[in-house]
């Protein structure tokens, strides 16, 4: 772990030499959303759209929306397997990120947002947290391509649903100031 | 600059302490599995399934930390053995009596589940998503899993009905920290 952090930071420092501008972009992603500690869930996908403003020189806001297909789970009750339909889940939020220049990025982020479970007998909202680390390459100018790893926490009375999400994503600076 | 570098991860901390509790929780699929077959008939005194949920290992590893009810199946095969159609109904008594009239279950009980309609000498297998939206009395059950976690259900119907139940269980997904 000692270490996993070390890298963390020396990847941070070494590629916060040229901070970006101010900037408007847009762009999709998608990838996988696995259920962390969930017996009633099973892995599915995500997909969504983010919206990256860079406010100020080295932090970024995101906000963004994304739904995910949770997959099913089968249950064995005294021989009898029963299945349970994974929830579609829909989360709008906000991201922050320290915004590094270069074609090589590596960044943390944390968020916040709201998120809604449904599924027959079942529509709840939550709280959502979360948390992560991303890889950013920017191959020309105005595009840049995201991998992420995210922990998605959705919290209410103490308790929480969790999922890890692996996701990859495209934006576009639409505007942008020198 | 300086000040700006440290705010994410300072942010991640802070959201990750805040988060700690919650966090360290998952979903755990409970299940009771009723007598089967189970043989309900109108009559004097009605059969009612003594649930007691401390026989369970998953509740008893997790009711000390219960955060959450998640979710609540009654599933199972229902006939009907009678010639005319059926409205099905579960009703739950919090005080776990047993062979009570259903002028007692309806006094000393809360409707619990159903309608469910049965025609007449068939069967309804119903299964974990069907039976989830057709919960009506999910507080009472909820405070019982949240209590003692012991409680009686009766499985009636209109008239001089006569039932079989097969493979039935009732299942609750807790939310609980670790």
């Amino acid at each position: 772990m000692r270490k996993f952090l070390l890298i963390v930071l020396a990847a941070t420092t070494i590629s916060t030499g040229a901070a970006q501008a101010a900037s408007v972009g847009i762009g999709p992603f998608g990838g996988a959303s696995i259920p962390i500690v969930q017996d009633d869930q099973g892995n599915g996908s995500v997909f969504g759209i983010r919206a990256p403003v860079q406010i100020v020189p080295l932090l970024r806001v995101e906000p963004f929306w994304s739904t995910s297909a949770l997959g099913d789970k089968t249950v064995d009750v005294g021989g009898t397997s029963f299945t349970r339909a994974g929830s579609d889940v829909k989360t709008f939020g906000l991201n922050a990120m320290l915004s590094l220049g270069g074609p090589v990025t590596f960044y943390p982020f944390v968020g916040i947002g709201t998120v809604k479970f449904d599924r027959g007998g079942q529509d709840e909202s939550f709280t959502s947290y979360h948390m992560g680390l991303g890889l950013g390459l920017s191959p020309i100018p105005k595009l840049s391509v995201d991998l992420r790893a995210e922990l998605q926490a959705a919290a209410k009375d103490g308790a929480s649903r969790k999922m890890g999400n692996i996701t990859l994503g495209a934006s576009y600076s639409v505007f942008s100031m020198p | 600059m300086r000040t700006l570098r440290t705010t994410v991860p300072v942010l991640a901390l802070a959201a990750l302490a805040a988060a700690g509790c919650f966090l360290i929780s998952g979903q755990f699929v409970v299940h009771y599995a009723f007598p089967t077959p189970l043989s309900l008939v109108a009559g004097g005194t009605l059969t009612g399934v003594d649930v007691d949920l401390n026989t369970v290992s998953e509740y008893n590893d997790h009711k000390e930390k219960l955060k959450r009810i998640e979710d609540l199946a009654l599933v199972g095969d229902f006939r009907n053995n009678t010639g005319a159609a059926a409205s099905i109904e579960a009703w739950i008594v919090p005080g776990a009596a047993l062979n009570l009239s259903l002028a007692q279950v309806q006094a000393q009980g809360v409707r619990l589940w159903g309608p469910l309609s049965a025609g007449a000498n068939s069967t309804v297998s119903v299964n974990w998503d069907q039976s989830s939206t057709l919960f009506v009395g999910r507080q009472t059950l909820i405070d019982e899993i949240k209590g003692d976690g012991r409680f009686s259900v009766y499985v009636v119907a209109n008239g001089a009905f006569n039932l079989t139940l097969t493979n039935a269980a009732l299942i609750v997904v807790v939310g609980a920290t670790n």
